[in-house]
Formats: C-alpha cells, sequence, structure tokens
C-alpha cells in the first residue's frame, strides 16, 4: 500500500500538487484528471525528479522522500514515461537487463527473468534486436517489461496507451491487470483511455489543478459530477 | 612585498579586457545559444592581419587597425550567418564545439600563413600616459580598462531599454515564439554575431599590446574570458565584469611572486573551479547550458 | 536416439548466441577485416623503415588516448577537451616514477593509469554534475592551465627534488623514460604497445558490451529514465571519466617511453581540441574510429611533410571536419535530454503563469 499525505509542489508563482492526500490499497489503481491536473508531476515526486514542498509518501512501510532517486528504483519503484524512454542504442534484453541488474535481481536468475518479462508483455521480436529499429508499440511494451523485473514493488504507468490503437490498448490492458497477481507489485495507472482505466483498476483517484477531487471505487468515481465537470470544464450542473 | 602597484595597474587593463570578451561571449550565448569558442583566435588574425597591412604593405596604422576590427566582425558574421541556423535547434554544447572547428580553421590559417615566428604590435595609444606616483599609466590600459566597463554598461543598458536589445533577450529564452511574434530573428542574431565580431577584432589589438602578438597565446586568452563569464554563470553582465577583472589583477598580481609567478597562468582555470564547486555546494541552477 | 538428435537443442540455442555474438562485433565482415588488420599491423616491422615503424607506434599510442575520448563521447555523451594534457600528465608522472622509484614496468604504467585517472576525475568532477557544457568549458581550461604549467616545471629527467627536472642536466639526460630490456630495441617495442593498445581495447569492449555500457547508453539517451532505472548516474559517469583518463595515463607512460622522450612542447592546448576533432570525423560509435583518429593525427602529418606540403592545412581540414560532423551527426550525437529538473519546474510555472523572465 501506498499513503500519500498532504503533498504539495510548488514552482515559482504555480502549485503542480495541492496538498493531495490518498491511499492506494493494492492491485491496480488508476489516477485520472485533466491536462495539466499533476499526475506527472505526482510520478515525478515519487521518480524522485522534484522535491515537495511539503507531504509525506509512505510506500509499504518506507518513507520513499528519504530515498536517494536512483536507489528507490533498487528498493521497487519502476516508472515509466509518458513520451517512451526505451534505450535505442541497446537491444531489447539489455533494456531489460540494465533494470534488473540494478535492483534487486540476482546474476543468477538474470537470464531467466529477463525472458520471462519479454515474454509476459507479449513482445514477440528476437530479445536481439535493437530497440531503434522497433516501432512504438513495441517500445512501450519494452518499457513495461522493464517495469517487471527484478521485485518490483511499485509500478508507475504514465499514458502507456498514449496513440496506440483500440486493438493494441486492449492488449496492455491484459497485460496491466496480470501484473498484480504476477510480481506483487502496486500497480499505479495514469492514462486518459477511461476504457483502460475501467478495465483494469479497482480503485482510482482524480487529480484536477493539483488537488484530489475524488477518490474510490472506479465506476463510482467515473460517475462522480465533480469528475466530469473537472473533465468538461464547464461550470454548469450536469 | 614587492611592489604591486604597476602590476595592478597592468591587471585591471588585462581584466577590463576579460571582462569586454567575457560579456560580449554572455551576450552572444543569451541571443544565439553559441558560445563563442574561436573568440580568441578571431582576434588573434585580425592582429596578425594589422600586423602584415602595416609592415608588408605599409599601410597607415589606423587603417590596419580598421581592417583588422572589421575582419573580425566580418568573418564572425560569416560564421554565424553559415553555421548559426544549421545547428540553431541543437543543444548547446554541439554549438559551442563548432566553434572549436571554426577556431581550428582560424588556427591552421594563422600558422600556415604567418607561421609561429614573433611578431610584435604596440597600439600607438601606448605611447600616451600619466604617471601615477610611481607607476606610468599608458593610455591603451587605460582603454582597456575603460572598455571593458562601458561596454558592460553599455550592453546592459542595451538589453534593457532598446527595442534590438529587447529582442536579443527574448530569443535567449524562446526563440519560435520570439519568431512567432514577428521578430526578425535571422537580423537580431546577425546584429549579434556581427558584434561580437567587431568586439574580438578589438580585443585582439588590445591584447596584442598588452601581452604581446602571438597565436597560441591571443587564442586562449579566450579561456579567462570563458572563465569570467562561467562565473557570471553564462548570464550575469555585471558578474562576468566583476570576475573578468578579479582574473587580471589577481594574474597580473602574482607575477613578482618568482615561486608562483610561472604557474600564475593558471588563475583563470581555479577561479572557475572555485565557481563551479561553489555553484554545486550552493545547489544553484544554471542558466540554459 | 542419433548424436545429431541429442546435440540439436544445444546447437539450436547456440546459433543465436554466436549471431548476437557476431553482431555485436559488427559482421563477419568486419571480424575478416580485423584478421587482416593483425596480420598487418604484427608483419610492420618488416615492411617500413624505422622512422615509419617509429610513427606506427605513435598511432598505437594516440589510439588509446583516442579510445578514451571516444568512449567519453560516443558512449555517455560527455566531452572532454583536455585529453591531450593528462596525456602530458601521465607523461610526467611515469617519468617521476621511473627516475625515483624501481618499480618494474608494466607496473609502473598500472600506477601511472590510476594516478591520472584520479587527477581526471578530480579535474571534471565539480562540472559533472552540471551541464555537458560546463564539463567541456572546464576541461578546456585546464588543459590551457596544465600546459602553461608543464613549460614551467618541465618534464623530470632525472634531476632532484619533487619536480625532478634538472636545467642544467638538459640535453645531457632526456625526459625519456628507460624501457624494460624486453623491448629495448624499436621492433619489441612496437608489438609491446601494440600488445598493450590491444588490451586497452578489450578493456574498453569488456565496459561497453557489460553493466557499464548498459547504464552509459541509458544516460546517454535520458537521464531520467537511467536513474528510473536505478542507475546512480554520477557514479557511472564518474566512472567513464576514470577510465578514460586511465586509459590516457597508460598512454602518456608508453610515450614516455618512445623515441626522443618528451619534450615541454609536445602538448600544445590547440592538440586537445585537435584530438576532439580527430575523434569526430573518425567516429565515435565504433571501435575502428580511435584508430583512424590516431592515423589523422600522426601518419597524415608525416605523409604531408613527406610531400612537401604544410601540415597546418591538415588544421584546417579538422575544423571543415568537426563542422561537417557537427552538422550531419544525428539529433542523437551528443543526446542527454536536459533535466535540469529545477529548470524543469521553472520551465512549467513560466508556461502557467507566464512570468517574465529575469535576464538583464
Amino acid at each position: 500500500m501506498i499513503e500519500i499525505a498532504d503533498l504539495t509542489v510548488r514552482f515559482g508563482g504555480v502549485t503542480p500538487l495541492d496538498g493531495m492526500s490518498v491511499t492506494f490499497p493494492e492491485g491496480t489503481c488508476g489516477l485520472i484528471g485533466p491536462n495539466g491536473a499533476g499526475k506527472t508531476t505526482f510520478f515525478n515526486v515519487l521518480s524522485g525528479f522534484v522535491s515537495p514542498a511539503a507531504g509525506r509518501v509512505r510506500a509499504f512501510g518506507v518513507d520513499l522522500l528519504a530515498m536517494a532517486h536512483f536507489r528507490r528504483a533498487r528498493w521497487g519503484l519502476r516508472r515509466t514515461f509518458q513520451t517512451e524512454q526505451a534505450i535505442e542504442a541497446l537491444s531489447v534484453y539489455d533494456n531489460v537487463a540494465l533494470v534488473h541488474e540494478h535492483s534487486r535481481g540476482t546474476r543468477a536468475t538474470r537470464r531467466r527473468d529477463v525472458l520471462d518479462a519479454i515474454e509476459f508483455v507479449g513482445l514477440e521480436v528476437d530479445p536481439h534486436e535493437r530497440v531503434a529499429t522497433l516501432g512504438g508499440r513495441d517500445r512501450r511494451l519494452v518499457e513495461v517489461a522493464r517495469a517487471l523485473v527484478g521485485a518490483p514493488r511499485v509500478v508507475l504507468l504514465d499514458e502507456p496507451a498514449a496513440g496506440l490503437p483500440e486493438e493494441e490498448t486492449q492488449h496492455l490492458g491484459r497485460v496491466i491487470r496480470r501484473i498484480p497477481e504476477h510480481t506483487g507489485a502496486l500497480v499505479v495507472l495514469v492514462d486518459h483511455d477511461m476504457s483502460l482505466v475501467s478495465a483494469c483498476c479497482q480503485i482510482t483517484a482524480v487529480l484536477d489543478f493539483g488537488k484530489l477531487i475524488a477518490a474510490g471505487p472506479t465506476a463510482e468515481v467515473l460517475r462522480d459530477e465533480h469528475v466530469i465537470r473537472a473533465y468538461l470544464g464547464t461550470e454548469e450542473q450536469l | 612585498m614587492p611592489d604591486l602597484r604597476p602590476y595592478l595597474v597592468l591587471g585591471l587593463a588585462l581584466g577590463g579586457v576579460f571582462a569586454l570578451s567575457g560579456v560580449g561571449m554572455v551576450v552572444l550565448y543569451r541571443a544565439t545559444g553559441v558560445l563563442n569558442l574561436a573568440y580568441g583566435a578571431v582576434g588573434a588574425i585580425g592582429a596578425l592581419i594589422a600586423w602584415s597591412l602595416i609592415n608588408t604593405l605599409l599601410l597607415p596604422e589606423w587603417v590596419a587597425y580598421l581592417v583588422a576590427i572589421l575582419f573580425g566582425g566580418v568573418v564572425t558574421l560569416v560564421y554565424g550567418t553559415l553555421f548559426g541556423p544549421p545547428l540553431a535547434q541543437r543543444e548547446p554544447l554541439v554549438k559551442a564545439v563548432g566553434t572549436l572547428g571554426f577556431a581550428l580553421i582560424l588556427l591552421g590559417t594563422m600558422s600556415w600563413v604567418w607561421s609561429y615566428q614573433a611578431h610584435s604590435l604596440i597600439l600607438p595609444t601606448t605611447q600616451v600616459g600619466f604617471q601615477m606616483g610611481q607607476v606610468r599609466v599608458n593610455l591603451t590600459q587605460m582603454i582597456g580598462l575603460g572598455l571593458g566597463i562601458a561596454i558592460t554598461a553599455a550592453t546592459a543598458a542595451f538589453l534593457r531599454f532598446t527595442r534590438l536589445g529587447v529582442a536579443m533577450r527574448s530569443l535567449a529564452n524562446h526563440r519560435e515564439t520570439t519568431a512567432m511574434l514577428g521578430v526578425p530573428v535571422r537580423r537580431v542574431e546577425a546584429a549579434a554575431w556581427l558584434t561580437s565580431g567587431l568586439l574580438s577584432g578589438a580585443t585582439g589589438l588590445l591584447l596584442s599590446t598588452l601581452v604581446g602578438l602571438d597565436i597560441v597565446g591571443l587564442t586562449f586568452l579566450v579561456i579567462a574570458a570563458l572563465s569570467a563569464a562561467l562565473i557570471g554563470r553564462l548570464q550575469s553582465l555585471w558578474a562576468t565584469m566583476v570576475a573578468g577583472l578579479a582574473i587580471g589583477v589577481v594574474q597580473a598580481c602574482l607575477t613578482p611572486f618568482d615561486a608562483i609567478s610561472p604557474y600564475r597562468t593558471m588563475t583563470p582555470f581555479l577561479f572557475a573551479i572555485a565557481a563551479l564547486l561553489w555553484f554545486g555546494i550552493a545547489g544553484r541552477g544554471l542558466s540554459r547550458a | 536416439m542419433s548424436l545429431a538428435d541429442e546435440s540439436g537443442p544445444a546447437v539450436a540455442a547456440a546459433i543465436p548466441r554466436a549471431r548476437a555474438w557476431v553482431e555485436r562485433v559488427g559482421s563477419i565482415r568486419s571480424v575478416a577485416f580485423a584478421v587482416v588488420l593483425g596480420i598487418v599491423v604484427l608483419a610492420l616491422p618488416a615492411l617500413v623503415s624505422t622512422f615509419w615503424l617509429q610513427i606506427a607506434t605513435s598511432v598505437a599510442i594516440y589510439s588509446i588516448v583516442a579510445l578514451g575520448l571516444a568512449l567519453l563521447i560516443g558512449r555517455v555523451g560527455l566531452i572532454s577537451l583536455n585529453q591531450i594534457a593528462l596525456l602530458a600528465v601521465g607523461g610526467w608522472i611515469a617519468l617521476r616514477l621511473g627516475f625515483g622509484t624501481s618499480l618494474p614496468y608494466p607496473l609502473l604504467l598500472l600506477a601511472t593509469g590510476v594516478i591520472t585517472g584520479v587527477i581526471g576525475t578530480l579535474i571534471g568532477l565539480p562540472a559533472l554534475r552540471l551541464s555537458g557544457l560546463y564539463l567541456a568549458l572546464i576541461t578546456l581550461m585546464a588543459a590551457a592551465a596544465i600546459t602553461l604549467a608543464l613549460q614551467a616545471t618541465n618534464f623530470p629527467n632525472g634531476g632532484s627534488g619533487f619536480l625532478g627536472y634538472s636545467g642544467t642536466a638538459a640535453g645531457s639526460v632526456a625526459a625519456s623514460l628507460r624501457r624494460p630490456a624486453l623491448l629495448e630495441s624499436n621492433t619489441a617495442f612496437y608489438l609491446g604497445v601494440v600488445g598493450v593498445t590491444a588490451l586497452m581495447f578489450l578493456l574498453a569492449a569488456l565496459h561497453v558490451w557489460g553493466k557499464a555500457g548498459r547504464a552509459w547508453a541509458a544516460i546517454r539517451q535520458s537521464q531520467p529514465a537511467a536513474i528510473a532505472a536505478g542507475v546512480n548516474v554520477t557514479l557511472y559517469k564518474l566512472w567513464a571519466f576514470a577510465l578514460a583518463s586511465f586509459m590516457t595515463g597508460i598512454a602518456g607512460g608508453l610515450l614516455a617511453s618512445s623515441a626522443g622522450g618528451l619534450t615541454t612542447y609536445g602538448f600544445p592546448t590547440q592538440d586537445s581540441i585537435t584530438l576532439l576533432a580527430v575523434v569526430l570525423m573518425g567516429g565515435i560509435y565504433s571501435f575502428w574510429g580511435p584508430i583512424v583518429a590516431a592515423l589523422l593525427l600522426k601518419l597524415l602529418p608525416e605523409l604531408l611533410k613527406n610531400w612537401g606540403l604544410p601540415p597546418d592545412l591538415l588544421t584546417i581540414l579538422f575544423g571543415i571536419g568537426v563542422l561537417q560532423v557537427m552538422l550531419t551527426a544525428p539529433a542523437g550525437l551528443v543526446v542527454q535530454v536536459p533535466r535540469d529538473f529545477a529548470n524543469l519546474g521553472r520551465m512549467v510555472a513560466r508556461r502557467f503563469s507566464g512570468a517574465a523572465e529575469q535576464a538583464e
């Protein structure tokens, strides 16, 4: 479980996150909100790229913010990026091995773990193929595969389905749903595709202008009028 | 304790030229994203051309100096026009490496045409001077210091108050947005390049007089300017100016101390390292680099 | 069951592995080329005069230096402009150790490499957390500082004191490192140098194909992605710097033992820039690049002199070469997604509030 308490981030005159308090219990949890709501900022705080002005994050009993950013991956934090960042110069295998060798995974099981992860996400390319030769869909799968190795505890997926056609999104959904049971990790999914979020997440939180405006079972949250209003940006009663 | 006053004078003059060069580099960097590492080489070749015009073609001195300054402006403008736009979207490091290529071309040309033998170019302003107590101060030195301060002040005012200056500041931060607002980006950049080149030519002449006309020495005096610019975080003109003066003064004043004198040319490097350590510890962000 | 059936799965597993290995080394043609080159290199002493053999020795030594720089630029995306100055530092240390201690040659080279590695790292350390531009600038300044200091300290030539330099002895005792008995002759020394060069390339390959290479590739493309993968970015950058400086130090030791020893004017600041030029021109992504770079740097000037042309033309050519590489290189030449996170925040803030920049 991840407990976030009063998380606040300030840059200059802007407050991308404002007193965010929420608990993600287990399994796959959604985090949605209009553009600029603070979702990626939240991920950046967890990743250690941004320092919060206030607030605490406890993940599986550990104070995450007290850890140096690169150590969080060893602890078990995994992250995919809005613009995918699979390393082009490396092969698929090396991309995943990269994460494995900087985590708590051991050398003995490395080959097995890496190939398993590649298979799990349904990536059907030669592992020694360089990522530079792959298309967008496969690159995103490489990123997801990287998130699965070396005993992950928290997996952050930042709009993994962005720009993907329907069929690929569904495939991705099937993969994401199976991550918690396969790895024991807690998944936080940020995406704009509501069908993906509904299909994968039991619990969903909603951010708008840095503030948490709803959190709870996904179906209820998606019907909440405050949420709908935030997305449509209108003051009218619906 | 040896008498430092003559060295102080030389140091202030030299420092003034460092400041002048540093400010020129910062402004060009802010306007185009290019840190012109060929700055010194342009000055050197300008001075050599002046030397040849005076000694080989026997032209009047003022013509030679004018040609030197103009040449600096033109050759830098040509570089900026040819290689500025294609590299405009690249990061500052790539642009700076490009100017290293420019520097190599100039260095090769200089060693080919003039070879490494010693030449001498003394500005006539050196003959004019006055006595300040025990120390003689000549006009060249005063120009060095005076230009350093004057150009810094003028540039700061220019950037704040004139239309072209504001356009340059705007370019520093948002090139695409600035272009969309109808500012003639290419023309503003060309102005920045030309000015940087004219300054190169002028500093080349001043430095030849103050420290000697030597290809390598002049080219790599850009390092003192770089150090000053770095201390100013590639952003603050006044900090750059003060840093340039400090470097010049410290370096010159170390001359009479025999034990460290041979190492005094390491001053710019040491200043820069100290500054970088300070930035690292103080955790300040650095501008756009 | 026949032998073929039993060995079948093993062979089937081995083929993709072998193919991957060959792909790594870059195709059969590349391997063949390497073999031919190896033969030529080893046969050279029998084919050319002493003078050209010394040039070849110099090419081998400088290819080590070029290798270090190519690793830094091509694999990690860092630009260092003081490698030639570090070469001089390495030479100086080797000479000092040579005159002051009785270390056996291999150990002496190793010690030189390590000490130079430490010095090189210390120079780059303040800038490693900052952007690539600052690293390039500080190393350029260091190069000038070292070159100028060298003119004051000179190379050790057996004199007394820390500097080990004796002005009166100059001319009678050269700043030259004695070779081990085994490598006394020109041919033996040449082969020894080639051997060390091969070892350095092997060291580089082990890094690039191993954990360090993967971490570096991540750093080069995107520091946030590297951090998110658990890579200690600062450590790996430092390590790359240390490795390049280590190799350069060893090259310095070899250079000190080569014909003529070391002279203070043999390491001008300009050469560090020229080295950058030839390394860029030779290509920073392949292992052939550094060899091409060394040929451009050391062989071409001699050829030109032989043909009566001024070597200054090469400097101009290299300058053009740098510009050409900068213009035509793919956007990923020195790709470092500039993720200064404080700046990122400021960028976001500016977009939201349209606040004016605090410029001059």
